[in-house]
């Protein structure tokens, strides 16, 4: 409950800021401070300090499982807000605005952790989801923006329509919002219950970006400002992963033999459509758009999964894939040219830029000695405990196979070409530095899993 | 069958009908007056279950200002021609298919549901009553209250972010 609110009064303090403050240093450093104190706020929360008691009539439980993801999220927009806060200023004139919404969608990501009503989930994904809109079409000069928004805005809104007609379905069986109802009318289930479920599900798909609702995923992700990308692919994406966990894994969990096959099948999808698709890529956020959607493949895993492995190697997964991709992104940024060819002997120019780079893109390909491929490690290891579904974790092993491939093509160019890979704008020391934190996180969690697991228990 | 069922058979009727209406009208305008029928429809259902607050808030703001807005849209957009793009037959075919399997799923789902028998009630119940409605919305739904203003906030500084002149 400290997060919430606090972000929520953050959300309103950064738009009296606007007006208030005149240079951007300065909302800058309010929006950097706010979101300190939230990062705080939460942790003291997991540790008993409440600082608001509100009765919530049942509808929000803040347990371990929501307020460890909510410290991960803030953490991960901390870091993101230190690396890309600047660029932020040159999307458009309201740059006070834009943490506000910011702020907000934090608001949203607190209640999809923590619902405990279906009520609330639906107020998380929409307080999430309308910022977010915005956010995607807040380079409004530019038509690709402009178009990003559109489409988003029309898809997501049918989307959230379908999940609308999923809990009117379901509380038309169980009579009720509230989840620990569903778990008990989920034992004797009935047709309505099951079409009610499978509309959430692909409401749910859609806002994680899965295989075959994935369409708006790349046109979006590669209209918007890029800082927005960063964020929207890392963070928000999280944040939908851990609602939908939540939803399956208490609400729907007595009919786990009933969506297991669905989500089998989902998952194999996104991992082929968005691996193949990456492979021919020309642009590299366009690729990034493309590898977020097989990483969801990964993250769908754990769903599939649904045990004590697939918990904690949720967040692991998710901690390493935004971390990972916050950087990669915070470098695209700084380039002029967002294609393959752009970073052609990036490394010769730029060598630490290059070599935090690589370890991000080593991270997301899986390979040893980073987060990344622990975090595989932990999601397949799920999926064989599940067991009777060899078939899927052998198809994503291939998969993450493929996904060498267009990492490694950023890699290659960096190194093994030449050019003179420009650069948009001055690379600050403080940035670099931060970079370079980031990477030691990334190799850390790959050698020491446990410094973020710990946490999660004690 | 009392007077309760007929209204209600001529309700759905009307709803069914004039939604029909709506998605099947090339003009615009009129797709957005037979919407205004729909809504008038699904509002005397409101009525039907005593629930009058909820029937004159569904009157007021869908068909009095969202479809104002609606028609005041569509006014400023030139409609002379004929602006509709061909569709393709096949995205046609594709989309014809899948409502129909959404279709099938709905009917087979609530085919044999169990309905309990007294899920509305007609006439007598009186939580659709705005005191009832009060109590419950700033008692029990207090936190969902509050936090959908956070969600209005937020559509507004969006629309001052779309809006604002640079």
């Amino acid at each position: 409950m400290n997060a919430l609110l606090i972000s929520a009064v953050m959300g309103v303090l950064m738009m009296f800021s606007s007006f208030m403050l005149k240079s951007k240093s300065a909302v800058r450093n309010v929006a950097l401070a706010g979101m300190f104190l939230i990062l705080v706020a939460n942790i003291l929360d997991t540790y008993g300090w409440h600082l608001f008691n509100i009765p919530t009539e049942g509808m929000m439980h803040f347990d371990r499982f929501s307020l460890f993801f909510n410290s991960i999220a803030f953490a991960c927009t901390f870091i993101f807000f230190l690396l890309s806060a600047r660029d932020m200023e040159k999307v458009g004139i309201n740059y006070a605005e834009y943490f506000s919404l910011i702020f907000f969608i934090l608001c949203g990501i607190v209640l999809v952790a923590s619902f405990q009503s279906l009520l609330i989930l639906f107020l998380g994904i929409e307080i999430i989801s309308i910022p977010l809109y915005i956010l995607t079409g807040s380079d409004k000069r530019n038509l690709k923006s402009n178009e990003a928004s559109l489409k988003y805005f029309l898809l997501g809104s049918f989307s959230t329509g379908i999940m609308l007609m999923g809990i009117t379905l379901l509380y038309g069986h169980a009579g009720s919002f509230d989840i620990t109802v569903l778990i008990k009318a989920g034992e004797k289930p009935s047709s309505l219950a099951i079409a009610g479920l499978l509309m959430l599900l692909f409401a749910m798909a859609f806002k994680v970006s899965a295989a075959p609702f994935h369409f708006w995923t790349p046109d979006v992700y590669d209209g918007a400002p890029t800082v927005f990308t960063s964020f929207m692919a890392t963070i928000v994406k999280a944040a939908a992963f851990i609602g939908f966990m939540r939803l399956f894994s208490t609400a729907f969990y007595s009919l786990h033999d009933q969506w297991q096959m669905v989500i089998a099948i989902i998952t194999a999808l996104t991992l082929l459509i968005g691996n193949i698709t990456a492979v021919f890529q020309q642009s590299i956020k366009r690729m990034l758009a493309y590898s977020s959607i097989s990483q969801a493949g990964f993250m769908m895993l754990a769903l599939f999964a649904l045990n004590g492995t697939a918990t904690e190697g949720l967040f692991l997964y998710v901690a390493a894939y935004s971390l990972a991709t916050i950087g990669v992104f915070a470098v695209l940024i700084k380039m002029k040219d967002y294609t393959f060819e752009g970073f052609n002997g990036f490394a010769r120019h730029h060598p630490f830029l290059a070599a935090v780079n690589t370890v991000f893109l080593l991270s997301l390909a899986g390979i040893p000695l980073t987060a990344g491929f622990l975090a595989k490690f932990y999601m397949l290891k799920a999926a064989v405990e599940a067991g009777g579904f060899l078939w899927l974790v052998i198809f994503a092993v291939l998969m993450a196979a493929v996904s060498v491939y267009y990492y490694f093509r950023v890699i290659q160019a960096m190194y093994f070409k030449e050019g003179d890979a420009p650069v948009s704008m001055e690379v600050s020391r403080p940035f670099q530095w931060v970079l370079g934190v980031l990477a030691f996180l990334i190799i850390l969690l790959g050698v020491f899993p446990n410094a973020l697991l710990y946490w999660f228990y004690f | 069958m009392s007077i309760t069922q007929i209204l209600f058979w001529v309700l759905t009727a009307m709803a069914i009908g004039s939604s029909l209406m709506m998605i099947t009208r090339k003009n615009p305008v009129y797709s957005v007056l037979w919407l205004i029928m729909t809504f008038f429809a699904i509002s005397g259902h409101y009525l039907l279950m005593n629930a009058q607050f909820l029937f004159i808030v569904n009157l007021i703001v869908y068909t009095g200002a969202i479809m104002v807005l609606f028609l005041y849209v569509l006014m400023l957009i030139d409609l002379r021609h004929d602006t509709e793009p061909r569709k393709n037959k096949w995205l046609k075919f594709a989309g014809a298919v899948a409502g129909g399997c959404l279709l099938l799923v709905i009917v087979a789902a609530l085919k044999d549901s169990d309905i309990k028998s007294n899920v509305v009630q007609t006439g007598e119940g009186d939580i659709g009553l705005i005191a009832n409605l009060g109590k419950a919305l700033f008692n029990e739904y207090v936190v969902p209250f509050e936090i959908s203003s956070i969600l209005f906030l937020s559509a507004m500084v969006g629309a001052v972010v779309i809006g604002k002149k640079e």
